[in-house]
C-alpha cells in the first residue's frame, strides 16, 4: 500500500463565456457610390471569425445616400446590415459617428467589432473603444478564434478573438481582450481576401433612424473635397516590381541615376504585361520615397509605397529590387505568393522571406530578365 | 491660453528590445522622443506665438528616462516648451492605450487645476476684503511661480495694465478686478491639446482620440478631436481653430471651438508668425519657463488605481511569435530540383513523392538523391526554370 498523502481534488478551472454578447460587427466604408474594396476584405475577415464562433457578420453602414451599398455588403458576405442613412451623416464627422455607434453597441451588444486600419477606422475605433471601456487592438494582419487561459484570473475565456498584429523586431504579437466586450480591432487592408460577390445571397438590411437627432457639436465640418484616386493601384496588381535604395549604386559602387533603373522597370513591366498578360504596378520602399530624389520626382510618389505606412500588397509575384527589407516593408508584402529579392548584400533581411534570393546587381538582373521575357513566347 | 503637448518616449531601436511576457521594459532601454511628437511641439509653439499663453509638455513613463528627453525642448530656439510634467508611477506601468489615455487625461485636468486655483485664490482674497497690498503681494508670489499670466499680474515694464496692478494702484474696483479674474479663469478651460499622429513603437495612433474621449467624460462635454491635421489657424480673440486635415482621400476643413485636441501630421509646417497681436500675446504669456520637469504620481493625480497600468488595461499582449517559417528558397544556378514530374515511389521502406518539376530535391536521403540523379531526374535550378515558374 502506498502511503501517498490523500490527493486534494484540483478546483475545476472556471470557464468564462459571455453569451449575452453576440455577432461580429464590421464598420463599412464607402468609396463613391459603392462599398470600398477594403470593406469587402473586412467582411471576409469578419466572416472568418463569425463562422468559427457560429455567429453572424453584421455590417454597420453610416452615411447619407447609401442606396444599394448595404445590399452590396450582403453580396460580399454580410448576414445583416445596420444601415443609418441620414443627411446629418453626409460629411464625415467623427463625434457624430461615434455617438451613433455607441448607441448601437449599447443596444445590441456585439461580441466583436472590426474596423479597417484606415485613417477613418483609426479615427473612430479608439474613441468608441474608450467610451465602451473596452480594448482595441490595432493593425491586425490575422484573426483567429481560440480559448485563452488567464493565469492571473485562473480562468479560461472561451472563444476569444485572437488579434494578431506586427510586433517589435521580426515578430507578431497576439492581443487578447478577455474581460471586455466588444473585443475591438482594426484590420490592416491587404491581409484578407474578399469573398466572391454573390448577388443572390440573402441577408437582412435594417434601416435604423439616426438615434441622436439635431445634436450640435463644438466642431463643424466646413468644407470637404475628395482627392482623385491615385494612378497606382498596388492592391489589385498581380505583379509588383518594387525599387529600393539599392538602385542608387551598382556593384562597383558607382553612383547610378535611379531613372535608369526606373526605365528598366517600366520595360520589364511592359514585357510582363504583354507576354504574360498580368497586371503589373511599380512599388517602392519607404526609404526611397522619403529620400525625395530629384530624379524620381513625378515618377514615384507616396502612392507607390509598399509597407506598413504605405500599401499592403498581396500580389502573385513580388520583385524587390535593391530593397533591404526592414520589417516595416516586409509586413506590407510578405503575403505575396512568390517573392523575388535582388540585392547585392547577401545579408539583407529581405532574403529571409524571399522564395528566390538573387544576390546580384539590379542593373545586371533587369536587362537579362527583360530580354528573357521579351523573347520567351516568341521561341515557343 | 494653456497649450498642452502630449509627448512620449519611445525605444531608440525597434529590434532586440527587452520584453518580458509581452510588456516593454522601458526603464531598461535607450529611449528617444517619439519622432512624430516634434510636430506637436511645433504646433504648440505656433499657438503660443499667435495667442500667447503657456506651452506645457505632458508625458507618461519613468521620469528618470523622460526628463533628459524633455529638457532640451526648453532650449530649442525655434520652438520650445515652458513647463513639463511627467506622470511617473509604477502603478501606470504596462498600460495599454485605454489606461494610458485615462492617466494622461488626469494629467491634463491637473494642469488645468494648477492654473485655475491661483486665480480662484485671488478672487476669494479680494472678496474677503483683503487690502490691495496683500492681494498684490500674493499675486507677485504666484506670478513668480509662473502660475499667473501677465494680464493678471506682471513685473514686465511693458505691461502696465495687469488686473492686479490696476487694482493695487486704485485704478480698478474690486468688482472690476474680480470680473477680469473670472474671465481669465474661464479662458483656461478653453485650452488646446496637440499630439503626434502616432508613436513609432506602438504605432496605434489611438491615444489622441482616446484622451479627447476621456476628457469628454471627465469634463461632461463633447471634447472634439481632429486627427491628421496638416494645417491650422487659430483666432486669438475667439479661440476658434480652423484646421485642414486629410483622412483617406477626403480633405476636410473643420472649425473647432477650444477646448479641442489635434493630432499633427508629419506634413504640418507652422505658418509665419503674425506680429499684429503682440500686446494681447504678451498679456496671455506667463513669466517664463519652469525649468525642471515636474513629476506627478498616481495619488497626486487622484487616479483610480484599478484603471491604471496593467490592471486597467483591457488588452493583454501574448508572447511574441516569429512571423512564419523561412520560405522554401530556390537559388538560381545552385538549388537542385526535379526536372520532371516523379510519381510516388518507395525506397528503403519509406515513401517519397510525388514531386513536380521544380520541387526542391535537397532534403532527400543521400541514396535516393543519387539514384534519382543517376536517372537524370534532377538538375540545377536555372534562370529559365525560374522564369517559367514565376508567372505560372
Amino acid at each position: 500500500m502506498s502511503t501517498a498523502p490523500p490527493q486534494v481534488a484540483a478546483a475545476a478551472p472556471s470557464v468564462i463565456e459571455t453569451p449575452e454578447y453576440r455577432d461580429v460587427w464590421v464598420y463599412l466604408q464607402r468609396d463613391g457610390d459603392s462599398l470600398s474594396s477594403d470593406s469587402r476584405e473586412l467582411i471576409a475577415a469578419g466572416r472568418r471569425v463569425a463562422d468559427k464562433l457560429k455567429q453572424q457578420v453584421v455590417g454597420v453602414l453610416l452615411g447619407s445616400g447609401l442606396k444599394g451599398i448595404a445590399q452590396e455588403a450582403v453580396a460580399y458576405g454580410a448576414d445583416r446590415v445596420l444601415l443609418v442613412d441620414d443627411p446629418a451623416l453626409a460629411d464625415y464627422f467623427s463625434l457624430r459617428i461615434v455617438d451613433t455607434l455607441d448607441y448601437l453597441v449599447k443596444k445590441r451588444k456585439p461580441y466583436s467589432f472590426l474596423f479597417l486600419s484606415t485613417e477613418q477606422g483609426k479615427d473612430l475605433a479608439p474613441r468608441l473603444a474608450y467610451r465602451e471601456k473596452t480594448g482595441l487592438a490595432t493593425d491586425n494582419i490575422q484573426l483567429e478564434v481560440d480559448d485563452y487561459f488567464s493565469p492571473a484570473a485562473k480562468a479560461t475565456y472561451k472563444n476569444l478573438v485572437i488579434q494578431i498584429r506586427p510586433d517589435f523586431g521580426t515578430r507578431v504579437a497576439r492581443i487578447y481582450t478577455p474581460r471586455n466586450r466588444p473585443q475591438m480591432s482594426t484590420v490592416r487592408p491587404g491581409n484578407f481576401e474578399a469573398l466572391p460577390r454573390d448577388p443572390d445571397r440573402k441577408g437582412i438590411v435594417e434601416n435604423i433612424a439616426l438615434p441622436v437627432k439635431g445634436k450640435t457639436y463644438s466642431a463643424v465640418v466646413k468644407e470637404i473635397r475628395e482627392l482623385p484616386k491615385p494612378g497606382v493601384n498596388l492592391k489589385d496588381a498581380q505583379v509588383v516590381i518594387s525599387l529600393g535604395m539599392g538602385i542608387l549604386r551598382d556593384k562597383s559602387g558607382r553612383v547610378r541615376d535611379p531613372r535608369e533603373a526606373y526605365r528598366l522597370v517600366l520595360k520589364l513591366k511592359a514585357a510582363i504585361e504583354q507576354k504574360e498578360g498580368l497586371k503589373v504596378e511599380v512599388g517602392a520602399s519607404r526609404a526611397l520615397i522619403y529620400a525625395e530624389l530629384k530624379e524620381l520626382e513625378g515618377l514615384i510618389s507616396k502612392d507607390n509605397q509598399v509597407g506598413q505606412t504605405g500599401t499592403t500588397v498581396g500580389a502573385q509575384v513580388y520583385i524587390a529590387l535593391g530593397i533591404s527589407g526592414a520589417l516595416q516593408h516586409r509586413v506590407g508584402m510578405q503575403r505575396c505568393k512568390r517573392i523575388v529579392a535582388v540585392n547585392l548584400d547577401p545579408n539583407a533581411p529581405i532574403f529571409q522571406i524571399a522564395h528566390y534570393p538573387i544576390v546580384e546587381d539590379v542593373y545586371d538582373f533587369l536587362p537579362e530578365m527583360i530580354a528573357r521575357i521579351e523573347g520567351s513566347k516568341n521561341e515557343a | 491660453m494653456l497649450i498642452i503637448a502630449l509627448l512620449k518616449g519611445v525605444p531608440a531601436r525597434t529590434t532586440k528590445v527587452v520584453t518580458v511576457g509581452g510588456v516593454l521594459r522601458r526603464e531598461e532601454m535607450d529611449i528617444v522622443l517619439n519622432p512624430h511628437d516634434s510636430k506637436a511641439v511645433e504646433a504648440a509653439d505656433y499657438v503660443r506665438r499667435k495667442v500667447g499663453g503657456k506651452t506645457v509638455a505632458l508625458s507618461m513613463g519613468p521620469d528618470i528616462k523622460l526628463s533628459p528627453l524633455i529638457k532640451p525642448l526648453y532650449r530649442a530656439e525655434v520652438f520650445g516648451v515652458d513647463e513639463a510634467f511627467i506622470l511617473s508611477d509604477r502603478k501606470m506601468a504596462g498600460a495599454d492605450t485605454l489606461a494610458t489615455s485615462y492617466a494622461v487625461s488626469l494629467g491634463v485636468r491637473k494642469v488645468l487645476e494648477r492654473h485655475v486655483k491661483p486665480v480662484e485664490e485671488l478672487i476669494s482674497l479680494i472678496s474677503s476684503g483683503a487690502s490691495a497690498d496683500v492681494v498684490a503681494a500674493r499675486a507677485r508670489e504666484l506670478y513668480g511661480q509662473n502660475l499667473l499670466p501677465n494680464k493678471v499680474y506682471s513685473d514686465l515694464p511693458s505691461v502696465k495694465d495687469s488686473a492686479i496692478g490696476m487694482f493695487a494702484a486704485g485704478k480698478a474696483s474690486a468688482d472690476q478686478t474680480t470680473k477680469l479674474l473670472e474671465d481669465t479663469k474661464s479662458s483656461f478651460s478653453q485650452f488646446i491639446i496637440v499630439s503626434g499622429i502616432k508613436t513609432t513603437d506602438g504605432e496605434t495612433g489611438s491615444v489622441g482620440p482616446q484622451v479627447a474621449e476621456s476628457l469628454s467624460e471627465m469634463m461632461g462635454l463633447d471634447f472634439p478631436h481632429l486627427t491628421y491635421v496638416e494645417d491650422f489657424e487659430i483666432d486669438p480673440a475667439t479661440l476658434v481653430v480652423e484646421a485642414e486635415r486629410k483622412i483617406g482621400r477626403l480633405v476636410q476643413k473643420v472649425e473647432l471651438h477650444c477646448p479641442a485636441l489635434l493630432t499633427i501630421s508629419p506634413e504640418y509646417a507652422p505658418r509665419p508668425p503674425d506680429p499684429s497681436n503682440q500686446v494681447s500675446v504678451r498679456g496671455n504669456n506667463f513669466r517664463g519657463k519652469t525649468l525642471n520637469p515636474m513629476k506627478w504620481t498616481a495619488d497626486e493625480l487622484g487616479a483610480d488605481a484599478a484603471r491604471l497600468g496593467l490592471a486597467g488595461s483591457p488588452t493583454i499582449v501574448g508572447p511574441g511569435v516569429d512571423i512564419g517559417k523561412p520560405p522554401v528558397q530556390k537559388i538560381i544556378g545552385k538549388s537542385i530540383v526535379f526536372t520532371k514530374r516523379v510519381e510516388k515511389f518507395s525506397s528503403g521502406g519509406a515513401d517519397f513523392g510525388p514531386y513536380d518539376a521544380g520541387d526542391l530535391a535537397q532534403a532527400l536521403p543521400e541514396a535516393v538523391f543519387a539514384d534519382l540523379n543517376a536517372k537524370g531526374l534532377l538538375g540545377v535550378f536555372t534562370l529559365q526554370m525560374f522564369q517559367r515558374e514565376l508567372f505560372s
